[in-house]
């Protein structure tokens, strides 16, 4: 059936891997794409050999940048592929538009209908999906590395001929109305539309779905849309597996092919936290636990205040059982199975937040708990052997991040939509070393002021009252 | 929504290997005084996974000690003759480790992720805590905040979820006076109840090194890691105390087909399910894995028949699974499940999903739909070496109830020589007509539809 043609449609693999000139011949003829691989040149791969990931950086003769581990030691291949620009970009009043872009993405394309692609990628044992958070657009491919052609021209034809069959569509509206529902009663969901509603109302980021968006959807705007979330320009792809990079580079310029070149999408206009006003919320679910979330401004990954930041997040909430709201909300007074703070240094919405959940009736002490620790840190700071406790495991544990093929095109990725430097695994370790006790205390003391936070409970906490409900 | 095939259930381990590859093996020894050791190597990074794994879960519980083994897994990281209250994280943490534990009906594991130069102080740790755990026995004590800490994780997991609470209700009911009826947390008014000695009595009954396999993963070779084991393991003393029985036994059949529904404000999306008694990779390997490939083609995905029926032709609902838990020793349950599209009663979902289910009972499976999952189900196996803690796992989970590491490696071909007519067999044993089920309904509170 079809999975004949897709193993004949390429067979000219195997051609480009004796190419050894090195030399930049893919600046000089950018249309080259087309022609007969084994004519070539070899690829320009400048090769990174830092001490967590061999990262080879290649431009494909179709102008991907594309950075690759090459890991010949389990025969599977990962490609992650991501564009900047996301949910947030939706039109308004069509909310939910690029999640119906990525939902159809392995929904069927060619000749295959969303039966058939399904079918063709279960033959080739392969996996393909697309997701758009707000503000990227994101796709993954695994493949055997023996299917690693196939699945990849399958992926291909994805890009370049989508089908937006209604049948999907109508599947995703199904599956959006149930969700409008569910998300009423889950206690995460609830905790984020509540922040996002005291402290950003009218941002993008606080937009939603809604009946009346999923009413405004159509096929033939998401077809539409596509073409403005995923272009050649934008298209980042990191990748880690057996192959090579000349094994690679025509694989990514068969999927990239069908993309348009470039689409203007409007950057998203950030958030300053520090300007919002604090807010203590609840909102009212039925449930024994209360869920309580409290954030703050964050930090922006370029300030001298990050990396000080992030190594005193883990005395402050980041380090499990060694994180001071840990050892005292869950050792010394059992109110919680677990409580945990993480900086974001996404430059639109940066925010230093946390969250556990506790019993209905000790939501207050709780909270109060989480206060009085703050107050500490504003206080007192942290103790030179906190501060090394600190540096130590977030030195030591780093190689941990790097031990799964999956795990290592993630790091990668964040390095490149975060645009730290292909270096950045090398050079992270000394950031944190270079940190001081004087810096730490400085940030506890300008950023862990509970005044500063706006603390949110979902449940039905005793002593706090939910306002009555909007509609 | 239809990405998430297979509930949490399945999630646990689905058995795996790779017999096409030569180069990789494991190692299996085992120490002088009976502990067992595997070693996993994997030199992608300077990385190892060392896990102890206990076989004493929470079947093995006296009556009316529900959660002990659970909450004890909490206590073994409070105390030491030699490492004082709360350091074990501190020391494990300060070494650049991640550590955790988990318990499971049929065993207790623990682990640590570390730097491999780091190998051998965490092997130095988790022999302390085999014998030199002190429990606190103040009354206002860690014991007890621990305990407290304990119901809230049973609040967060369960409680909080009417789906979840309604199948710990459903798999009391598979597992009828099975050691495994009571879920691996406990009764909350049990766990209430359980005191620092009850802890000592369980510590002292089955932590021992001859009830103890060791798992290492990572880039390490056995001879060091030999070498290491007989350091700190080799030199314990074994106890002899824990009993080499089991509680385990084959699971009866369900006495009587019920149906249970459990209905609840914060449930906005009703839930049909239909629990049937399936089959334990231990205890009836051929059938188990029969059945595992003919739930795949029958609800394990988009191109299955139930997903394939229900959701696109009918349009129905809006899920539709079948899958089955196969990994403990004992049996377990065999699941059809579905959701329903906006607008449509569980009644007509069920009966629409049973009549399908019918069809492929009385007519069977094709030749291609069964390469197909089988075809899956061994590539599962290649994918899941990329997670080196994943691989520890799995050939923890499985020696801990007795099975062998050539077991886990002759899956792929195992698994590749089903046939359609094995696959359908073993749907038609579990699901057939004239067997016991029990249904559960998940509704939204009174009015609230």
């Amino acid at each position: 059936m079809r999975t004949a043609q897709l193993i004949l449609a390429s067979v000219a693999l195997s051609a480009l891997a004796g190419c050894a000139s090195v030399y930049d011949w893919m600046r000089g003829h950018p249309d080259t794409a087309g022609l007969d691989a084994a004519a070539k040149p070899a690829l320009e791969v400048k090769v990174h050999g830092g001490e967590f990931a061999q990262i080879q950086q290649f431009v494909t003769p179709g102008g991907v940048s594309v950075w690759l581990v090459s890991e010949p030691s389990i025969p599977i291949l990962a490609v992650q592929m991501a564009w900047k620009g996301g949910s947030a970009a939706d039109p308004a009043g069509l909310e939910g538009l690029a999640e119906l872009v990525t939902y159809n993405m392995n929904e069927g394309a060619g000749d295959l209908d969303s039966l058939g692609f399904a079918t063709a990628m279960e033959d080739l044992n392969m996996s393909f999906g697309c997701t758009a958070s707000p503000e990227w657009t994101s796709c993954s491919v695994s493949s055997l590395t023996a299917n690693a052609p196939q699945a990849m021209d399958l992926v291909a034809t994805a890009f370049a001929a989508p089908r937006f069959d209604q049948g999907p569509f109508e599947r995703f509206r199904r599956e959006e109305e149930v969700g409008l529902k569910t998300r009423e009663t889950n206690a995460s969901y609830l905790a984020s539309r509540a922040t996002a509603q005291a402290l950003f109302p009218g941002h993008p980021f606080a937009r939603e779905t809604s009946a009346e968006s999923l009413a405004g959807l159509s096929t033939e705007k998401a077809r539409e849309h596509m073409r403005t979330l995923m272009t050649k320009d934008r298209l980042i792809v990191t990748a880690v597996g057996a192959v090579t990079p000349e094994e690679l580079a025509p694989l990514i310029d068969k999927v990239a092919a069908g993309l348009p070149e470039t689409s203007t999408v409007s950057p998203v206009a950030p958030i300053d936290l520090s300007k919002a006003s604090v807010t203590q919320t609840v909102v009212s679910l039925p449930q024994p636990q209360s869920l309580v979330r409290f954030i703050g401004p964050g930090i922006d990954r370029n300030h001298p205040d990050f990396f000080p930041a992030f190594v005193l997040n883990y005395t402050f909430g980041g380090g499990g059982f060694e994180s001071r709201l840990m050892k005292t909300l869950r050792v010394e007074k059992g109110l919680t199975y677990g409580i945990s703070t993480a900086l974001d240094p996404n430059p639109s919405l940066l925010s230093w937040s946390g969250g556990g959940q506790t019993k209905n009736e000790s939501a207050g002490e709780f909270i109060a708990g989480v206060k009085e620790e703050m107050t500490a840190f504003v206080a007192s700071g942290v103790t030179e052997a906190e501060l090394s406790d600190a540096k130590a495991y977030l030195v030591g544990s780093y190689p941990l991040g790097f031990d799964s093929n999956a795990k290592i095109a993630g790091q990668m990725m964040t390095v490149r939509q975060e645009d730290l430097g292909v270096d950045y695994f090398d050079r992270r370790n000394s950031l944190i070393e270079a940190v001081t006790l004087e810096d730490v205390n400085r940030v506890s003391k300008s950023y862990l002021d509970p005044a500063r936070y706006s603390f949110i409970v979902v449940g039905e906490p005793q002593g706090m009252k939910a306002p009555a409900p909007a509609e | 929504m239809k990405r998430s095939l297979a509930a949490g259930l399945l999630a646990l381990f689905a058995s795996s290997a790779f017999a096409e590859e030569a180069a990789w093996a494991p190692s299996t020894f085992e120490l002088s005084n009976g502990m067992d050791v595997v070693v996993l190597p994997d030199t992608r990074a300077p990385v190892v996974t060392h896990m102890v794994w206990y076989k004493v879960g929470s079947s093995d519980e006296a009556p009316g000690k529900s959660g002990i083994a659970h909450l004890f897994e909490h206590v073994m990281f409070k105390q030491t003759k030699n490492i004082g209250p709360e350091e074990f994280t501190s020391i494990v943490q300060r070494s650049g480790g991640q550590l955790n534990a988990f318990t499971s009906w049929d065993y207790t594991a623990y682990f640590e992720r570390v730097e491999k130069s780091q190998l051998g102080k965490m092997m130095e740790l988790e022999a302390e805590r085999m014998v030199n755990l002190i429990i606190n026995d103040d009354p206002k004590g860690p014991f007890i905040s621990e305990r407290d800490v304990v119901k809230e994780e049973r609040r967060q997991r369960i409680d909080n979820n009417p789906g979840v609470i309604l199948q710990e209700k459903v798999l009391s009911g598979i597992w009828k006076d099975h050691p495994y009826e009571i879920t691996v947390i406990g009764k909350m008014e049990e766990v209430a109840a359980l005191t620092p000695k009850d802890g000592l009595d369980f510590y002292k009954q089955y932590y021992s090194p001859e009830n103890a396999i060791l798992v290492v993963a990572g880039d390490v070779t056995p001879e060091e890691v030999r070498t290491l084991a007989e350091q700190h393991y080799g030199v314990i003393k074994p106890t002899g105390t824990a009993s080499t029985e089991r509680k385990w036994k084959p699971v009866a059949p369900i006495a009587e087909t019920q149906l249970l529904t459990h209905s609840d404000p914060k449930v906005r999306q009703p839930n049909w399910s239909r629990y049937y008694l399936g089959y334990s990779q231990r205890r009836q390997p051929e059938q188990a894995l029969a059945l595992d490939v003919g739930l795949e083609v029958l609800g394990g995905g988009l191109t299955s028949r139930l997903y394939q029926s229900l959701v696109e032709k009918q349009q129905l609902a809006i899920s539709a699974n079948s899958y089955a838990l196969t990994t403990l020793h004992d049996e377990g349950p065999a699941v059809l499940t579905a959701s329903p599209a906006p607008g449509v009663s569980l009644e007509t979902l069920e009966t629409a999903l049973m009549a399908e289910v019918e069809k492929v009972l009385a007519e069977g499976f094709t030749e291609a739909e069964v390469a197909r999952a089988r075809n899956k189900l061994a590539a599962d196996a290649i994918y899941a070496r990329d997670s080196q803690s994943g691989m520890a796992n799995l050939f923890g989970g499985w020696l801990a109830i007795g099975g062998t590491a050539e077991q886990i490696l002759a899956y792929p071909d195992d698994v590749r020589d089903v046939t359609p007519e094995e696959a359908i067999a073993a749907v038609r044993a579990v699901f057939g007509a004239g067997k016991n089920y029990i249904e559960a309904h998940l509704l939204p509170a009174e009015g609230d539809l």
